[in-house]
Order: structure tokens, then C-alpha cells, then sequence
């Protein structure tokens, strides 16, 4: 991992050109840094954690047993 | 039933993969009962992967997630008439313990069946919510 070390309104950029993504430490409040992220549209930013989770939900959802699907499609066919 | 409308699509193509499957780009969407409420999204890449997908207005009349610009660019939606938004259920073992993804449905424009697990702004959207309260 590459570690550097910025003051408040410094900036790093990832990549290049039109790919471009400018990082910007907006402020330091004790363990908190807020951090400003200018990236293209094609560039999708997301706060780590939320894509551990959603990678985790989406392991748990996958490819649930015939057994479960079957009784899933009766119990939503009674309810009708 | 109002706003479903029972859809077998053979080619999907993910935009970017869903989140913990880096290597599956390719789905068929495929009717998993007669009423064309319950889905499967299956991996065209393996036998093995399928998620079970409802459209949400059975279960979430209300849910109306609002897709940002940079998602309709990126899916090419020209129509909101084109756009259909599928949850992703986990399916328990009874219906009380079945819950479904709202915080990251998944959006085909249907038009060019083009596709991609969106992540919706609203943090107050569950990942996992029961799918009949």
C-alpha cells in the first residue's frame, strides 16, 4: 500500500487523463477526516464497508436450495 | 397483478458485477412460478449461481427508488418505461424469515438488456427486509 501523507486541502489523483480521480482531505475533526472524491461518472464511489455488506447479502442470497424456492413459491401462492 | 409484468429475458449483461461475484457478467432472467412473480437471475457463466428476484410492487407498493444520472448513463435508459427494478430475495426457511435487498436492487433496461446491482443513496433502505411484514 502506498501511504502519503496530506494536510487539509491537499489532494492526491488516482489515474490519469479522463479517468481521472482527485482525492481532497477537507477537514480533521479527532478520528473523523472527511475527504472530498472528484471522479468521473464512469467511476463508482462507495464507502467500503456498504460493498462488504452488500457482497456478504448477495453470498448469503445466492443460489438458495430447490427446497427453498419451492416452499418460497407455495407459501407466496397461499397468501394470494 | 398490477405493475408486474412476467418477463423471460435470455441475455443480460451486467455493467459491472454484483458485489461478492466479480467473475459472473452475464444473466438470464427466467420465471421461477406461473404468476411470474418470483424470478431467478441466473449466471450464464455456470450452472451453479441463480439469485431469486420479485418486482417490488407486490411486496413494496410504496418503494420507488430514485435511480442518480450517472446509473440511467451508464444503463443506457432512455425510458423510465424501460426500466425494471428487481429485488434481491434471500430466501429463509419460511416466509417470515425471508427478506429482500432494498438498499441495492437490481435495474435492466429492458430495452437493451443491459443491467447492474444499484446502490441506492438512501442509507435508510435495508439491506435485508422482510419480504411480507
Amino acid at each position: 500500500m502506498l501511504v502519503l501523507s496530506r494536510r487539509i486541502g491537499e489532494s492526491i489523483v488516482v489515474g490519469a487523463s479522463a479517468e481521472r480521480v482527485t482525492i481532497t482531505v477537507l477537514e480533521v475533526r479527532g478520528d473523523v477526516v472527511r475527504i472530498g472524491i472528484d471522479a468521473p461518472r464512469s467511476v463508482r464511489v462507495h464507502r467500503a464497508e456498504l460493498l462488504e455488506q452488500l457482497a456478504e447479502t448477495n453470498t448469503e442470497a445466492a443460489s438458495p436450495s430447490k427446497d427453498a424456492v419451492d416452499s418460497l413459491t407455495q407459501a407466496l401462492r397461499d397468501r394470494r | 397483478m398490477d405493475g408486474v409484468e412476467a418477463v423471460d429475458l435470455p441475455v443480460i449483461e451486467l455493467a459491472h458485477p454484483m458485489p461478492g461475484f466479480p467473475d459472473d457478467e452475464r444473466f438470464a432472467l427466467v420465471r421461477l412460478d406461473e404468476s411470474g412473480v418470483l424470478m431467478g437471475f441466473r449466471s450464464l457463466h455456470r450452472d451453479d449461481l441463480q439469485f431469486v428476484v420479485v418486482p417490488p410492487a407486490p411486496f413494496f407498493p410504496d418503494y420507488a427508488p430514485e435511480l442518480d444520472d450517472d446509473v440511467v448513463a451508464e444503463l443506457g435508459i432512455a425510458s423510465a418505461a424501460d426500466a425494471l427494478v428487481l429485488l434481491v430475495v434471500h430466501a429463509g426457511d419460511s416466509l417470515a424469515s425471508t427478506t429482500v435487498n432494498l438498499r441495492a436492487p437490481i435495474v435492466v433496461n429492458t430495452a437493451t438488456r443491459r443491467a447492474a446491482q444499484v446502490i441506492l443513496e438512501d442509507a435508510e433502505l435495508p439491506l435485508a427486509a422482510p419480504l411480507v411484514a
